[in-house]
């Protein structure tokens, strides 16, 4: 039984493991079965101890090897006991392994760092492998798990290199905006601050935390889905957990040294599907001036094309008839490029250290804009006593990105030709300025729509970060089974940033420019756990498992800036440059302290009852009303013992029930403030909140039942994992906005409450299993079904973000009753026949605001296939998503300046309503503006998001080189491609900001990639 | 095992107890004072600036009132087309922010009063109180001008529970502010708490008496076709209380861009496709000509030839025969709103390859583009002529309408120098006042002739929304509407901005009452006190 599971967690490793070996004397065969029940053992690991090499066994249990009459071979395998077997001239080896009764079968990181046997767990526990996340590679890690895991959504940033990626764990868990889960590194939280984000008004993705950590190191990612799982936890779980595990060097290991070459290609797609019939102009007449040029160059309402000639912005004459230089051919290819070294070794049996240094250069798609990234880590595990161990962890990352683009809004923001008309080439922009006065060349009718060109040749918006994660962990172990740990974990990272508007930026007074920001800014989390925990057994069937612990964690923010208006010295862009200076200072500071335990009673690995309570104390909140207790209780029950089916190898039932606490999203949230501004005239000044803060906060909760099962047939071959949970969260903290009207525009409350229902299932199974060939495939799928039960204390929509385009007259909210986000638009008005009304001049009347569905999926999900044939291996991913709608900036400005194929409509004629004809460029205007429902697109898609293709060289190639003993070599592709989406013009998951404000709304971000490169991996030692 | 459980127990024991000790002090900003240290009088500058920058720039001044009533004009072709809402009521892509500005400037400004007098009250500060009543009915009654029907009554409250205030009619909200105002008054006391932090007038109570008093005589005279009678009846009060009695005493707010208080109109005519898409009207220029005005050479210039002088700031020609005025509506699309099909169309300026379609019209002189330019809150000059206007409709006021118009006059003279650009001397204004007296042949034309002037001079001053709030109380000057194709306005010169969006979900019950009782929430819809004459 345990078997079986260790067969099933290792074949995963073995299907990626590198098939190395030195070429010896002679090929070594044979077969290796379990002694408990004769059955053949898949993945059993078999190492030369003198030559360093190895491999593992196939599906049949069978293996080969090149061996010298010297070769001690090693036998391994989870769960059981190792054998080291000296060759001799054996031509054949077939070995017994027995099961070692003080292995556990199969092994999970769970909350704290803990491991656990997986079958006594009474919740729904992912494990994604690292290898699946560094071949095709995202620059993002967490972007990596999209459709990996089910009831896991991922939403990344169209912003380039070093953007953010947003992660949301079953449906909406989190109403507050910040709902992002946790990431612990080696068992301690990392920080993982969104930086700067844009929003409506425009700004730039400044990332986020995951996204500095380096896929190389990364040895698995374990998702804590449910509330039960993360308890443990406590303040900041509730939105769920990702444990994340980094390599490590093995104990009694040899020198190993790896290195790794990565290169991915990024080519923007462009997903529009405009009309190419009519060109630039307004009234059926195209520009005759060059003003009028510039006006109307996003606007496609001109006449026909004719292949004539036209006036262009610039005074030249363009043929007027659709270009090739479309707007997709303003940015380049970007590659990202990542070499990586890594050196493991034990130091003895008591100890191991694994390094790695890799560097990542990325090239944006956005000219002169990409990030550098340098990461080097460090893990180093000793036994220092037989009862005192330690282990360290130190991953420092030193990462800067250039010329970060604006999204979204017009000022500084590269991405602007996506509306050029049809016969526009973007090139006759460029360079985007008077090289002799360095004045912007505006483009378009609005100076604060900037010129791409002159953007990303003359803007500076860097991003810098150091940062520093380390994580020191000390064990003693009092017995076998009783241990007292102190770990200390702390995370720091110092920002510096340095954003201008560029001399000659045209909206900037006298084409001064302006120096936004210098400076920097620290941050910092601590993290001190103290535990102790035991296992005993009262009987021979009833054991006890014990942990009690105590958490201190700190959060620390301060940021020091500079600023100006108006640089005196044109280009010189130095605070000391500007006519007038501005300073900025930021603190705040917080801290929780808990204290926790966990129970857990089992029955003959039949069932197991685990209880876990924390008590939080906040420093966010009020200091009388600032603890709470929050208790979980799981079992979990295998059945599979008491029966003896043939079919069925192992079958589980859990349950859960658990709850978790917050605290508000930033410090000082609880009294009444005022400030102090600048000296006015030498007067000092002052001023008051615009947001007004709540002194009755207290902790919010958040519940959860889980039920499910897991059941695995035909020796593994089948497996299901099926969970169904319920999740209330209540009394949120969050802030609402209010009209300004009653003296704030927003408030801090803490009314909010939301519901998740939803199933989750994943299957997984080995439909094909010969020596050759093997086929693994897993399918997940996640239902969920979210409702907002109250917001605001008037329970008013809270209305979460807006496009630039329709503003305020089509955004995203929290609507009692409805799912969240939901978009919100004005539909048509209707006649009482029901046909749509129309003004005296034809022109659609504006009706009710009404709910357009949730930007998040309800439906959605991955299937992945891996082949492998001789060594080769062939792997894809496709994941789909339903049930969501987009927010488009792009449907609205392409209908109104006449982009859009469905203003080809009346375009000459006029279009009819109601017996009255209305010009079609005041009729389609007047539909984006007044009936913002039409800006609303579908979000459904499928999507082929990965495809690999990897050989591992056979290791007699590199029997006589010195250095290099192996070498594998994948080909890879990411996002290639949708198999099916609604969305015409749009890639439906583009965004710019990961914000939950903004998940949904698109527009005005960079366009989205397709990406192939190649990883190759090459064995040194 | 015992040992091990009561290891783990004490272990929690300890953790426990070291909990909580410094969370107070932690969660105590370091960087913003609690009320009990914080002196309310700080507020007062920022509720200045606050006021001045409504008023002004891309608030809505520029891109909506500037143009409305034609002091300004723009073809908003090229990079600034944002001024097609000003010049043609046509929308351009940030029409739905801008109408909001007003609204969320007023009501955060009028917020912070609210705080001030909150805490002012907590201190026993009672002018304060009665200063911070001036600025929230000065605020607010702006915000109702724009606007029509707000929350007033209930506004401000969101502390005691109030989220989500009624809009009172602007006919309770007028007598309710102009009874609040009075209150406010009456209540200063010299010898009370000193008024200190104050930019405006430097703690002189007796002038912000005199500004609460003019302000009481504006707002009255905004009544005078709609409720003649309160309107009568607070003009004598704010006449017995005592308004700006010389130029000394009007409400002109020192910018001070250095500290970021900078005027916003100068910060929005620095853009440099501002700098050349907006001229003066021909209307105005046309009037300040057929009067020989001497603020013209002031105030207007022709750009040096060329496009790329014209968009450049250096001095151009002041002469007061070299101006014309830019007519509304005009476009340069080679269309048939064309500015070259316009009547008298001048001709360009400039060079091949550098030449300006507009080069020939008058655009404002530096003194505009001055970030530490005033802002010309209320002025001597207004109250003058409203006075004026109020004796040519035969109210009992002390003087003359004759003699009140000559006075206006001579402040809208003297004070063009608060600008710190071009002068005119008192005897200038003088004599120019006595050579141009008021036409008293009939009461029409005598407020014909006042209110063209207020159009004028607050025109001048950069108090657009002013110009157009006594446009629409006065109908004068009378003027033209703009018919562009596509405009918002049905043609007609918008009268009012629509409400903020976000009041549909913020506070619907109240904004659907006001739009009921507004009948509508259009651009042409009057409010209360704007009847049509």
């Amino acid at each position: 039984m345990k078997k079986i599971l260790s067969i099933a967690f290792a074949l995963g490793f073995m299907l990626c493991a590198v098939h190395i070996a030195i070429g010896q004397d002679r090929v070594l065969k044979g077969v290796v079965t379990a002694a408990t029940d004769g059955l053949p053992m898949p993945g059993v690991t078999i190492l030369d101890k003198s030559s360093k090499t190895g491999t593992t066994t196939n599906v049949d249990g069978e293996y080969s090897l090149s061996v010298s009459p010297n070769s001690v071979l090693v036998f391994s395998f989870i769960g059981f006991a190792s054998q080291e077997i000296t060759v001799g001239n054996r031509s054949e080896l077939n070995v017994l392994l027995e099961e070692d009764a003080s292995e556990l079968s199969e092994v999970v990181v769970t909350a704290l760092g803990i491991t656990k046997d997986k079958e006594t767990l009474g919740y729904s526990v992912t494990e994604v492998g690292g290898e699946s996340l560094s071949a095709a590679r995202e620059n993002n890690i967490a972007n990596s798990l999209a459709g990996r895991v089910a009831g896991l959504v991922v939403k990344g940033t169209n912003s380039g290199p070093g953007g953010t990626s947003k992660i949301t764990l079953r449906g909406l868990p989190s109403i507050s905006g910040t709902g992002s889960p946790l990431y612990v590194i080696n068992g301690i939280p990392m920080d993982n601050t969104q930086r700067g984000s844009a929003g409506q008004w425009g700004g730039a993705d400044s990332g986020d935390g995951i996204g500095n950590l380096s896929p190389d190191d990364i040895e698995t990612m374990t998702v804590l889905k449910g509330q039960a799982a993360s308890a443990l936890y406590g303040s900041r779980a509730s939105n769920g957990v990702i444990l994340i595990t980094t390599k490590k060097g093995a104990k009694g290991g040899d020198w190993s040294l790896n290195y790794t070459m990565n290169y991915i290609a990024d080519n923007a797609v462009d997903f529009t599907d405009f009309q190419q019939e009519y060109g630039q102009g307004t009234g059926g007449i195209k520009p005759v001036t060059a003003a009028d040029a510039q006006s109307t160059g996003r606007l496609a309402r001109g006449p026909r094309l004719d292949g004539s000639s036209v006036i262009g912005y610039d005074g030249n004459q363009y043929p007027y008839s659709p270009t090739n230089d479309r707007y997709i051919d303003f940015y380049r290819t970007g590659s990202n490029f990542t070499n990586t070294v890594s050196v493991s070794k034990g130091l003895g049996a008591d100890g191991s250290f694994r390094m790695s240094v890799s560097n990542l250069d990325s090239r944006s798609i956005v000219p002169n804009s990409g990030m550098d990234r340098l990461s080097i880590n460090l893990n180093v595990d000793q036994n220092i006593t037989d009862k005192l161990s330690v282990t360290a962890m130190v991953n420092y990352i030193d990462q800067k990105s250039t010329n970060v683009p604006n999204l979204s809004d017009g000022p500084k923001n590269p991405n602007n030709f996506l509306l050029l008309a049809p016969n526009i080439s973007q090139s006759i922009f460029a360079p985007g300025y008077n090289t002799d006065t360095g004045a912007e060349a505006v483009f378009s009718d609005d100076i604060y729509v900037t010129n791409p060109y002159f953007i990303v040749n003359q803007g500076i918006n860097d991003v810098g970060r150091k940062r520093t994660i380390s994580a020191i962990s000390t064990k003693y172990s009092f017995t076998k089974d009783i241990f007292a740990m102190i770990r200390l974990g702390n995370d720091a990272s110092t920002d510096d940033f340095f954003s201008i508007d560029p001399y000659g930026l045209a909206y900037t007074a006298n084409l001064q420019g302006n120096l936004n920001a210098r400076g920097q800014s620290q941050r910092t989390e601590l993290n001190i756990d103290g535990i102790l925990g035991g296992k005993f057994d009262l009987t021979d069937k009833i054991n006890l498992d014990l942990l009690a612990g105590a958490n201190m964690r700190n959060n620390k923010f301060e940021s020091v800036g500079v600023g100006g208006n108006r640089f005196v010295i044109p280009y010189l862009y130095s605070p000391f440059n500007v006519e007038n200076f501005s300073r900025s200072y930021g603190f705040n500071e917080r801290e929780v302290q808990s204290a926790y335990y966990s129970v857990g009673i089992g029955y003959n690995n039949i069932l197991t009852l685990t209880t876990t309570g924390r008590y939080d104390v906040y420093s966010t909140l009020p200091t009388d009303n600032n603890s709470i207790f929050s208790p979980s209780v799981a079992a979990a029950f295998v059945f599979s013992e008491l029966m003896n089916s043939s079919l069925l190898d192992f079958g589980k039932f859990r349950a859960s029930y658990a709850v978790t606490s917050g605290e508000p999203f930033d410090a000082y949230q609880s009294t009444f403030y005022y400030n102090s501004a600048n000296s006015y005239n030498g007067v000092p000044a002052g001023s008051s909140p615009t947001s007004l803060p709540n002194l009755n906060l207290k902790p919010f909760t958040t519940s959860e039942v889980e039920l499910g099962f897991d059941l695995s047939f035909l020796k593994n071959r089948l497996t299901f994992d099926v969970a169904y949970y319920q999740k209330e969260t209540h009394n949120e903290i969050m802030r609402a906005g209010y009209s300004i009207t009653s003296g704030f525009n927003s408030a801090v409350v803490a009314t909010g409450s939301t519901s998740n229902k939803g199933i989750e299932v994943l299957v997984s199974g080995t439909p094909v299993q010969t020596v050759n060939f093997m086929w693994k495939t897993s399918f997940n799928l996640s239902n969920v079904k979210n409702e907002i039960l109250s917001t605001d204390p008037n329970n008013n929509p809270v209305n979460l973000g807006q496009n630039r385009a329709t503003l305020g007259n089509a955004v995203t909210a929290y609507v009692v009753g409805e799912a969240g986000p939901q978009i919100r638009a004005y539909d048509y008005a209707y006649n009482t026949d029901g046909s749509i009304k129309v003004s005296e001049a034809g022109l659609p009347v504006r009706g009710e605001l009404i709910n357009m569905g949730t930007v998040l999926p309800t439906l959605y999900g991955g299937w992945n296939n891996e082949f492998n044939y001789k060594g080769i291996m062939f792997s894809f991913l496709i994941d789909y998503n339903y049930g969501n709608k987009v927010l488009s900036a792009t449907e609205f400005y392409s209908t109104f300046r006449g982009l859009n194929q469905v203003t080809l409509e009346g375009r000459e004629s006029g279009v009819i309503n109601g017996g009255v004809t209305a010009p079609a460029e005041r009729y389609y205007q007047a539909l984006a503006q007044n009936i913002t429902s039409t800006s609303v697109v579908d979000g459904d898609f499928i999507k082929l998001r990965q495809l690999t293709l990897g050989y591992s060289f056979p290791s007699k190639w590199f029997g006589n080189t010195p250095i290099m003993k192996g070498l594998s070599v994948s080909l890879v592709g990411r996002n290639i491609g949708f198999l099916m989406r609604k969305a015409k013009n749009i890639d439906p998951e583009a965004s710019f900001g990961s914000n939950i404000n903004y998940t949904g709304i698109e527009g005005q971000n960079l366009p989205s990639t397709r990406s192939f490169g190649f990883n190759l991996n090459f064995k040194l030692n | 095992m015992k040992k091990y459980i009561t290891i783990i127990l004490t272990g929690i024991l300890l953790a426990v107890s070291s909990c909580d000790s410094d969370f107070e002090k932690i969660n105590t900003d370091p960087n913003r004072a609690g009320g009990n240290v914080f002196d309310p009088n700080l507020i007062l500058p920022t509720v200045s600036f606050n006021y001045g920058n409504m008023m002004t720039g891309y608030s809505g001044a520029i891109l909506f009132q500037s143009m409305w009533v034609q002091l300004m004009a723009s073809t908003s072709t090229g990079g600034a087309n944002y001024y097609s809402n000003a010049d043609k009521y046509l929308a351009s892509g940030s029409t739905n922010s801008y109408i909001q500005s007003v609204w969320n400037d007023g009501f955060s400004a009028a917020s912070r009063v609210y705080q001030m007098q909150a805490l002012a009250e907590q201190k026993g500060l009672s002018n304060l109180v009665a200063v911070g009543e001036i600025w929230k009915v000065l605020t607010l009654s702006f915000v109702s001008d724009v606007y029509g029907d707000i929350p007033y009554s209930e506004a401000l409250q969101a502390e005691s529970g109030i989220t989500q205030p009624k809009y009172d009619s602007q006919s309770e909200l007028y007598m309710a502010m102009l009874s609040d105002l009075e209150g406010a008054l009456t209540s200063i006391n010299a010898s009370g708490d000193q008024i200190k932090n104050d930019v405006l007038f430097r703690g002189d109570l007796t002038k912000w008496k005199k500004l609460g008093y003019s302000i009481m005589l504006r707002m009255a005279m905004r009544l005078v076709d709609v409720d003649p009678t309160t309107a009568k009846s607070y003009v004598q009060k704010a006449i017995a209380g005592g308004v700006f009695a010389s130029p000394a005493d009007e409400a002109v707010l020192v910018s001070d861009q250095a500290n970021g208080y900078s005027n916003s109109s100068a910060n929005a005519l620095n853009v440099t496709d501002d700098v050349y898409e907006v001229r003066w009207s021909n209307k105005l220029i046309d009037y300040l000509k057929s009067n020989n005005d001497p603020r013209l050479s002031i105030i207007a210039e022709i750009p040096l030839a060329g496009l790329a002088a014209n968009k450049g700031t250096a001095v151009g020609n002041n002469s007061p025969s070299a101006q014309i005025g830019l007519p509304n509506g005009y476009d340069l699309r080679g269309g048939a709103t064309d500015i070259t099909k316009a009547p008298n169309y001048p001709g360009s300026t400039g060079t091949s390859g550098d030449v300006s379609p507009i080069g020939k019209y008058s655009r404002p002189t530096a003194i505009y583009r001055d970030r530490d330019a005033p802002v010309f809150i209320l002025t001597y000059a207004e109250i003058q002529f409203l006075l004026a206007d109020a004796a040519a409709r035969g109210y009992a006021v002390p003087s003359s309408a004759s003699a009140y118009y000559a006075a206006g006059l001579e402040g809208a003279m003297t004070s063009i120098a608060k600008f710190g650009g071009g002068t005119i001397s008192a005897s200038e204004a003088s004599a120019y006042a006595s050579a141009n007296p008021l036409d008293t042949s009939n009461a029409t034309a005598s407020l014909k002739m006042i209110n063209t002037q207020i159009w004028a001079t607050t025109g001048i001053f950069a108090n657009f929304v002013e110009a157009w709030n006594n446009w629409k109380r006065s109908g004068y000057p009378e003027l033209t509407p703009v018919n562009y194709s596509g405009n918002f306005s049905s043609g007609q010169i918008p009268r009012r901005q629509l409400y903020p969006a976000s009041e549909s979900t913020t506070n619907p019950v109240g904004l659907a009452n006001g739009i009921s009782s507004m009948g509508g929430d259009t651009w042409i819809n009057n409010v209360w006190w704007d009847v049509d004459n």
